[in-house]
């Protein structure tokens, strides 16, 4: 045999070779899977917070593979851990460089965000942040990122609990009392609170200002400092393990009676927001998701549902940050996919698809914004132990858009509130 | 005034907490001179099988007066069972330089802490029948402690009493006390040594996971705690004095308290407020405030 | 465990032994030189970072393996390595050389005093009181935000070089090309540097030091000087690694000075084999590549190295070196 009629022969028994060897398997057997790579935070403080959304992440991935995939390619996810912001960044370049991922999602903190979104620049790798935003973030490191698709800002619902607090509470309250969590995003919601509390003339002044080091499990002297200052109420960013331990230790001190309490992100505790220690009249804050949304979706009934089955948990907000990131990416990827006639789009092209668009997410309708931020609805509500569960639940739960309370692009957050007329609460 | 009072249990409840982890440090390493880096996942251990043990209680219906005597219980189950395999461990490098034991104990902090996310998973675990079980006292009309954390403050204290009593007046504390003095010199006296390193490494793991046990129904079990207290426990043994079980609890509570004071007076200093303090005592009084002399 | 500095060894040593005896050393700088030709650009930078913790070792070496001091908080200098880096391209100036050498310049003047107290103490306490020190860096650096940027830290732009325009190239060209090999030069040169000081009386008079300090007091030592003089050297390289290992990340962040990264440090040290000149450029590179497709593997990573510490430490005290290097020629 010459040399070219072998290899046309190793070229045509290859080619029957791979096509009967997935003769009877589904239809994406013909394309290659479609990789995306997932950093999960699965250690520290944020590890419960990571594996909820892994899990979200990967009940959609079973989801749309049943369906035959995205464009006949089946969903392979690569998951890598997120931890400090150096593993992170090592973790994300092994993604982009050695895995070939088409695109990434995840990462919660902030140090993360901040390391990891030049890198999605450089590498152009798109990015589909779970959470990772802050003020500084969309300043200084990335003010216009194009492959990098971000989260809300933080401030949002530290803004919703202000404005819920301004309409039931105003004119009974004199003091307030910050019992923040010690890093940025504590810091950002009492600034907020504070500016906004400012903003509607409510009168009150601070009589505590009290941080909470990340990771602490002993708050019976916060509770006691607090107790000291007799505030009327309590603005708590609080959010991981310190926030139900405070809540608990608040109650057994008899805080919880004497002080209104306000907890913009507490939502992220649900399922240790016992009825026994938690009290009703609370603002609790559920972000972008609340699993007992009065309009519940199908969507969010059946993963609820799942979580429910598979963990024994309600799952958290997180479970909509992260479902609502790669459904969006998917829905980018076949909007532009009608432009190509079916061919896998190019980068550019997803990008340009999923500015503007509109998903149906765990928590309602979810939208891109051009400057890559998202617009989607926030629940909160008062707390009320009026439910089957051993937990609180909010009742009745406002649900906010983030259309009406969102800083828009470019704006400077604190000039923005001041001239803002929001709208009024239901 | 009367909240004032709320901040000082509030200050002591931590140095009770911090005086089990620390003296368990300062038992170990008063007799075998091991520094035990992994102190603080005992202490996180304990609090998390305390909390399967009264989860499996539960299953019973048991009373509440039978809770603490489970916790306690439940601690001491799992320091007999751990204590003397990771002593077994330690004791194949023995006669090696001290570095290299404070090194096995990093190991082991790595290894525990993959352990308790592979045995517990990565949310955080509570359990929430034990902490108002016991009622509260009352100090004002929006001001109670509640008898729980009084409780694990006499724990601690009456720990503290036994573990004197034990040392100073039972033949087994002179012992103890003896081969920590000298060792070469308790073998030439018929000390069967390993047995006594035996016994008292696993009383020190105990002590951890006492204490986790009866601290968790206060708040939580997380993933990192044991990581997180190390940095405390530590403070705490320099202050006091490396191998003094009163250095301990002298330690404890001058811990306890800046951190109480600087959270209502200072919360900028807080973190750094202890780590002043042992820098502070290690230049001024290397030995710590109670040192054992030699 | 002592034996004579090279030049002396050579003579009475065959020429073959000589020959067998830098083979290993210029195997790996050959290794590590090729490595962007023969490498993936992940992998690449990943030697890049290793490059990075093999200088911090071979401070950390000096310190531990030649005078006996071990450090758990060494990682406070690889922290100050990182946020000089960051303050400094924050502020526009982004010469590499004159990044190396501010960080040199705050390192030794941070080092000092630290190291004036700390020596005064050995083992344990030495071990704890400087672990106190760099978590007091971390608790310092994560509460005054106004200064320090706090849990989001400062950023750090890619630097340029004097000798080379780095413009028109992006960070990963740069990173896998010429800051690569302008590392790779700074790691041979800081090689060489070390092994004249180990080699040199100061290596000797660290040595009779750890070996027995009252020994060498009576011989007219200066103890104290001389482990303030090992503490400040390794302060500077950690300082030097801590500058390049936190520059493929971008970010100079608390993490950098916890606890738990100077327990990895030593790791590193251990793996490779700290009684072995050698040792630190090689525990390090293993620790790297080796973390890198462990993680990959398994969420329970940790736990595999915490065991793979134990059988080091029980087993391979003397590291990897030991175990390749059954002629102990290199060893101390």
């Amino acid at each position: 045999m010459s040399a070219q009629s072998r290899r046309n022969f190793l070229k045509l028994s290859g080619g029957a070779f791979a096509l009967g060897s997935f003769a009877g398997a589904p239809a994406f057997a013909q394309s290659p899977p479609v990789k995306i790579g997932v950093l999960a935070a699965r250690s520290g403080v944020l590890a419960s917070i990571g594996e909820c959304a892994l899990a979200t992440v990967q009940w959609w991935a079973d989801g749309v593979n049943k369906a035959g995939g995205i464009l006949g390619r089946k969903v392979e996810l690569v998951v890598e851990e997120e931890g400090n912001p150096k593993e992170t960044a090592e973790r994300s370049r092994k993604l982009a460089l050695r895995d070939n991922v088409e695109m990434v999602t995840g990462l919660i903190s902030t140090g993360s965000g901040l390391s990891v979104g030049p890198i999605a620049e450089e590498l152009k790798t798109i990015w589909m942040s779970w959470d990772a935003t802050t003020q500084k973030d969309v300043e200084e490191t990335l003010p216009n990122p194009k492959y990098s698709f971000r989260s809300t800002d933080n401030e949002v619902e530290g803004l919703m609990a202000s404005l819920l607090t301004v309409k039931h509470f105003k004119g009974k309250i004199k003091t307030v009392a910050n019992l923040g969590t010690d890093y940025s995003y504590g810091r950002n919601m009492w600034e907020t609170f504070m500016a906004m509390m400012k903003k509607y003339d409510m009168g009150v002044t601070p009589v505590a200002d009290l941080w909470v080091k990340v990771g602490t499990t002993d708050l019976t002297t916060f509770v006691a400092s607090l107790q000291q200052a007799k505030p009327d109420l309590i603005m708590s960013s609080l959010l991981f393990t310190d926030a139900f331990i405070f809540v608990k230790q608040a109650h057994a001190a008899g805080l919880t009676g004497a002080s209104k309490l306000v907890m913009p992100a507490g939502g992220f505790q649900l399922n240790e927001m016992k009825k026994q220690y938690t009290p009703e009249g609370m603002i609790l804050g559920h972000n972008s998701m609340y699993f007992e949304a009065p309009n519940a979706s199908p969507l969010l009934k059946e993963f609820v549902a799942y979580y429910k089955g598979k963990t024994g948990l309600f799952p958290h907000f997180e479970a909509d940050r992260a479902y609502s990131a790669v459904a969006s990416w998917k829905a980018g990827v076949e909007k532009a996919a009608q432009q190509t006639s079916g061919k896998w789009p190019s980068k550019d092209e997803i990008i340009k698809a999923i500015e503007g668009i509109s998903v149906e997410s765990l928590g309602g309708t979810f939208s891109y914004r051009p400057d890559h931020i998202p617009d989607c609805n926030f629940y909160m509500g008062f707390t009320t132990h009026n439910n089957p569960y051993d937990i609180v639940t909010i009742s009745p739960v406002e649900t906010l858009n983030t259309r009406d309370y969102q800083k828009p692009a470019g704006a400077d957050f604190f000039k923005w509130i001041q001239a803002k007329q929001f709208p009024n609460l239901s | 005034m009367l909240a004032s009072a709320n901040i000082l249990v509030g200050g002591v409840f931590h140095a009770a907490v911090l005086f089990l982890v620390a003296a368990g440090l300062q038992i170990v390493f008063g007799v075998q001179k091991i520094v035990n880096l992994a102190c603080g996942s005992f202490y996180a251990l304990g609090a998390y099988f305390g909390i399967s043990a009264l989860a499996w209680a539960a299953a019973f219906e048991v009373p509440a007066i039978a809770y603490i005597p489970i916790l306690v219980g439940s601690g001491l189950l799992l320091a007999i069972v751990l204590g003397p395999s990771v002593e077994r461990l330690l004791r194949l490098i023995y006669d090696r330089d001290e570095h290299f034991q404070i090194l096995l104990t990093f190991a082991l902090v790595l290894i525990f802490e993959d352990a308790i996310r592979l045995i517990w998973g990565a949310v955080p675990l509570q359990t929430i029948n034990v902490y108002f079980a016991f009622g509260e006292l009352r100090i004002a009309r929006d001001l109670a402690i509640p008898n729980y954390n009084l409780i694990v403050i006499g724990a601690a204290a009456l720990i503290s009493a036994a573990f004197g009593w034990m040392l100073r007046r039972t033949r087994f504390g002179r012992i103890v006390r003896a081969t920590a003095e000298n060792k070469q010199m308790s073998e030439a006296l018929c000390v069967d040594v390993s047995k006594v390193y035996m016994a008292v490494f696993t009383l020190g793991v105990a002590l951890g996971t006492v204490g986790g046990a009866l601290v968790v129904p206060a708040g939580a079990a997380s993933i990192d705690m044991g990581v997180e207290l190390i940095v405390d426990a530590f403070a705490v043994v320099i202050i006091g004095g490396l191998g003094s079980m009163p250095g301990a609890l002298i330690g404890a509570l001058i811990v306890g308290f800046v951190r109480s004071a600087a959270i209502w007076l200072y919360p900028e200093f807080e973190l750094l407020a202890i780590y002043v303090i042992v820098i502070t005592v290690l230049i001024v009084r290397p030995q710590g405030l109670l040192a054992r002399t030699a | 465990m002592t034996t004579s500095t090279a030049p002396i060894a050579a003579r009475t040593a065959s020429a073959g032994t000589l020959k067998r005896a830098l083979a290993l050393p210029a195997l790996l700088f050959l290794v590590i030189f090729l490595f962007p030709f023969i490498a993936g650009p992940h992998y690449v930078i990943l030697m890049f970072s290793a490059m990075g913790y093999a200088i911090a070792l071979l401070g950390l070496n000096l310190l531990f393996g030649y005078t006996g001091l071990l450090s758990l908080g060494h990682a406070m200098f690889l922290a100050i390595g990182a946020y000089t880096a960051g303050y400094m391209t924050s502020t526009r100036i982004t010469n590499f050389e004159l990044i190396l050498l501010v960080a040199v310049a705050i390192g030794a003047t941070v080092a000092v005093p630290i190291g004036l107290l700390c020596i005064r103490y050995v083992k344990i306490y030495f071990a704890m009181l400087t672990l106190a020190f760099s978590m007091l860096l971390y608790s310092f650096l994560f509460k005054f935000y106004h200064l320090t940027g706090g849990d989001e830290g400062i950023r750090i732009k890619a630097p340029t070089l004097t000798a080379w325009d780095l413009s028109g190239l992006d960070t990963l060209s740069v990173l896998t090309g010429p800051l690569y090999y302008y590392v790779f030069a700074l790691l041979v040169l800081l090689t060489a540097l070390m092994r004249c000081l180990t080699g040199s009386s100061l290596g000797l008079q660290l040595r009779a030091i750890r070996e027995n300090q009252q020994k060498a007091e009576y011989l007219g030592v200066n103890v104290k000087r001389y482990r303030l003089v090992a503490f400040v050297i390794a302060a500077v390289y950690g300082v030097l690694g801590g500058v390049i290992i936190a520059i493929p990340v971008g970010l100079a962040d608390p993490t950098i000075a916890y606890w738990v990264q100077s327990g990895n440090l030593i790791f590193m040290l251990l793996l490779g084999g700290y009684t072995n000149f050698l040792g630190p450029l090689l525990g390090a590179v293993v620790f790297i590549f080796f973390q890198d497709q462990l993680m990959s593997f398994t969420e329970y990573w940790r736990l595999t190295f915490g065991v793979i510490l134990v059988m080091i430490v029980i087993f391979f005290p003397n590291g990897l070196m030991a175990a390749l290097d059954r002629r102990r020629w290199w060893s101390t």
